[in-house]
């Protein structure tokens, strides 16, 4: 057997949830990057009958305007996909560089940054994205930007307890005593020492990211009405929850698989970065 | 022999009994609370200067007009505070003889100096009155006092039904002159002292309206009721939600309910309840900006008039309860609406939309050879929303792609009256009566109230103006035929897609309530009372 048949016999042995999250992510990844093609029709095509019930025709039927279902939980893969990794790329990365610095230089610079912190996460989360939404208005983009000011903080937040902790690691105070620059510092040393932390952040808030996203939808300020958002299935589906259920069903389906595969894979790779924490709470 | 003679004088006995309780049911009863909803948050309750529904419905019990609809047949126009009115010879000359002694409710007394207040107001050009205003500028010459309880109004010309439905219109009621020289306006709950049943009482933003009895109103032994409370509910599923759970006992009024909607809570009421189908005198339009680009371009107007499938529309989003592409309700207004035979014929408004739609594409792409993208806004209220993704994905079969944009109740008609606007999908508009000139006044003419996408063509106008004018009925059923054929067959703005029907509840515990004609009318509640 050859070695990397191995090394994933041994994966599957250690991590089998992880592995089996990673397939149903691989599946999400695959359906938002070919959704053209793996959709049978278009996810805003209304030239349908209303209420058709799920069948040959229509899989998983067709919504109150006449859309196929299917195609836009499809589509909606690629919306919560895109929204979730771009809104977490940016704030995981923007809040992590922000805890690193402020956390290695200390000072005023750390003390106000943490106050800002504590008031950004002293609101509660949907309440901060629905008026954030409310003030920028409706648009994908803009739930982006919404869940980058969410997660930013929390980042930040972490980031910091990390650089604080190799900070006073020795090879710093040796690198120090020999003459290194601060930013020389930062970057060869104390910044590829929080990836294993900052890459579990990111797997494990995408999910978050979707969870909130769908929410935002679900309340009518996410992603505009006709873009296929499974939140914003779920809130059509809901008013005709006793005609139509495959409605709210399958969205509802789309976004619990999604986001349970997420976690799962974010446990995993959590595992595999840090050992130290596997089996623990965190 | 005995027991005969006493079974029947228990059976009698029963019956009678029956009968008394029957009889007392439908005496009126003293009492209680209406509770129903807005389907929106008003903001400004200023009854000249706005023209949304929910504002009707936060004021209408406050308010008196000098004529209104009958509240025991809201099809005719009765006496309010004005006692009876006679017209002169000449159709022109209109007096209004008004009630003595009636007070408004913080007691100052009412007389003909508050009429006069009132009209000036809503005649005055610098105001804007997109409903009073609107109906009753182009008819009205002057107004005079005569004496503290006698107006008199003098029209441009004889127009006796067009006169008398805006005078009787539920946006004409009377305001206290003492009051608008306070606040200047009525927007605000204070500024809310009317004549009517009810006295304003609390209004809580995003939540609730109260109303609560008159005691000193000026018909005695009216209102029956003890108040009314209104809650605004936004969203279908939350309005739902509180008809299933008996929280509201009347939906008569915009948004109507859908078909599947209307059969789930019957299940969920069952007996409770009384459900019907019922027209709510509304057109549902879909606005063009003239004023810029796209729409600047009568090309592109008349593109978005030929692609839209009117039949498609009115059954997705309304479950076939409307009448497609008619300027005018048949049903409603009579012989001045063009046939529905006719208006199917029409391009842009025959069912079959290919010849349409190939058409439609060839005038996008003459301007725009590789489609073009536009914002397309509408106000987050009803299913509006649902409409305005039919509508998108219908114009993007010609390359109009749109990007829908959202707007709370109120910032939406700012929005769209200051012109703020590229394409309005969904916004219905009802009708403050049942006389063929309302919608002309209302949106199509130059000087319409909701002329948003500010059209204007002469011709149109001219047969407007005409059609306002003419008394003999068949003269003005032929001058508004010609107007609707003119529009629809050219490069219209304000591009209607349907007049909109819909099914709605009364709980059976409510009485007295009569549909009007109008989503405006007869919610004043004077004459309504519950059984329980």
């Amino acid at each position: 057997m050859s070695d990397a048949g191995v090394q994933a016999r041994r994966l599957l042995r250690r991590q089998p949830l992880g592995v089996a999250g990673a397939v149903v992510v691989l599946g999400l990844v695959i359906a938002a990057i070919f959704a053209p093609v793996l959709a049978p029709h278009g996810p805003k095509d209304t030239a349908f009958g209303q209420f058709v019930p799920p069948g040959r025709e229509f899989p998983m039927g067709t919504d109150n305007l006449g859309r196929d279902v299917l195609s836009r939980v499809i589509w909606g893969a690629r919306l919560s996909l895109y929204v979730g990794l771009a809104s977490v790329l940016v704030g995981i990365t923007i809040g992590s560089l922000w805890g690193i610095f402020t956390g290695y230089y200390g000072g005023i610079a750390d003390t106000s940054s943490q106050r800002i912190v504590d008031c950004v996460m002293a609101l509660p989360p949907i309440i901060l994205a629905l008026s954030l939404m409310a003030a920028v208005g409706q648009s994908v983009n803009n739930v982006i930007l919404a869940l980058t000011i969410l997660l930013t903080p929390t980042a930040a937040r972490t980031l910091r307890a990390v650089a604080l902790g190799v900070s006073a690691s020795p090879f710093i105070e040796a690198a120090r005593a020999a003459g290194t620059s601060h930013l020389r510092i930062v970057l060869r040393h104390i910044l590829p020492n929080c990836l294993a932390t900052y890459i579990v952040l990111v797997t494990t808030n995408i999910s978050y990211a979707i969870v909130v996203e769908a929410s935002l939808s679900f309340l009518g300020v996410g992603a505009p009405p006709d873009e296929p958002s499974w939140g914003g299935m779920l809130t059509a589906g809901t008013q005709a929850m006793e005609t139509a259920p495959w409605l709210i069903f399958f969205p509802g389906v789309a976004i619990s698989l999604a986001v349970f595969a997420l976690n799962l894979l974010g446990d995993a790779i959590r595992d595999i970065a840090d050992p130290r924490l596997r089996g623990g709470l965190g | 022999m005995k027991s005969r003679i006493v079974t029947i004088a228990v059976v009698a006995l029963l019956v009678g009994a029956s009968a008394a309780s029957f009889a007392q049911q439908d005496q009126p009863r003293y009492g209680g609370i209406l509770t129903w909803f807005d389907y929106g948050d008003p903001a400004r309750l200023d009854v000249h200067a706005e023209s949304p529904l929910v504002v009707q419905q936060a004021t209408a019990g406050v308010y008196s007009g000098l004529l209104h609809k009958d509240p025991d047949d809201p099809t005719k126009i009765a006496p309010d505070l004005a006692e009876r009115y006679t017209a002169s010879a000449d159709g022109r000359t209109y007096t209004f003889y008004l009630r003595k002694g009636v007070k408004w409710h913080d007691g100052q007394p009412f007389t003909a100096t508050d009429v006069k207040a009132t009209f000036d107001r809503v005649l005055n050009p610098e105001f804007k009155s997109p409903k009073c205003g609107a109906t009753l500028k182009p008819l009205v010459a002057g107004t005079e006092i005569v004496d503290p309880h006698t107006f008199q109004v003098r029209l441009k010309f004889p127009a006796p039904d067009p006169f008398l439905s805006a005078v009787s219109s539920a946006w004409c009621r009377i305001a206290a002159k003492h009051v608008l020289d306070k606040f200047g306006d009525l927007n605000k709950p204070e500024a809310q002292i009317g004549t009517g049943p009810f006295k304003f009482k609390k209004y809580e933003r995003g939540s609730v309206i109260e109303w609560e009895k008159n005691k000193d109103y000026f018909i005695p032994g009216l209102p029956y009721l003890d108040g009314v409370k209104q809650f605004i509910l936004v969203g279908g599923p939350t309005q739902l939600a509180a008809a299933k759970a008996g929280r509201i006992m009347l939906w008569d009024t915009w948004p109507p309910m859908g078909k599947a909607v209307s059969e789930e809570l019957k299940a969920a009421r069952g007996n409770e309840i009384d459900v019907y189908r019922w027209p709510i005198n509304t057109i549902w339009i879909v606005f063009l900006n003239t004023t810029k680009p796209p729409f600047n371009e009568p090309d592109m107007r008349r593109a978005v008039h030929l692609a839209l499938n009117r039949q498609e529309l009115i059954n997705k989003a309304l479950d076939g309860a409307g009448v497609p592409c008619a300027m005018l309700d048949p049903k409603l207004v009579g012989e001045a609406a063009l046939p529905l035979a006719e208006v199917e014929k029409i391009p842009g408004c025959r069912p079959n939309k290919d010849q349409d739609i190939a058409e439609a594409e060839k005038l996008v792409k003459k301007h725009h050879p590789n489609g073009i993208d536009i914002e397309m806004a509408f106000r987050q209220v009803g299913n509006y929303s649902d409409r305005s993704q039919l509508v998108a994905a219908q114009l993007r079969r010609i390359g109009i792609r749109g990007t829908l944009k959202t707007h709370e109740s109120a910032a939406g008609y700012a929005a769209f009256g200051k012109g703020d606007f590229t394409l309005i999908t969904a916004q219905d508009r009802a009708m403050d009566g049942t006389d063929p000139s309302d919608p002309f006044s209302l949106i199509w003419t130059t000087q319409g109230g909701s002329n948003y996408g500010k059209w204007s063509d002469p011709k149109f106008d001219e047969l407007a103006e005409r059609g306002l004018k003419a008394t003999n009925k068949a003269e003005r059923a032929k001058l508004y035929h010609e107007a609707q054929r003119h529009f629809l067959n050219g490069a219209p703005s304000a591009i209607p897609v349907g007049w909109v029907e819909g099914w709605f509840f009364t709980d059976k515990n409510l009485r007295n309530y009569k549909q009007s004609p109008s989503a405006y009318d007869n919610i004043t509640f004077m004459k309504v009372w519950l059984a329980r």
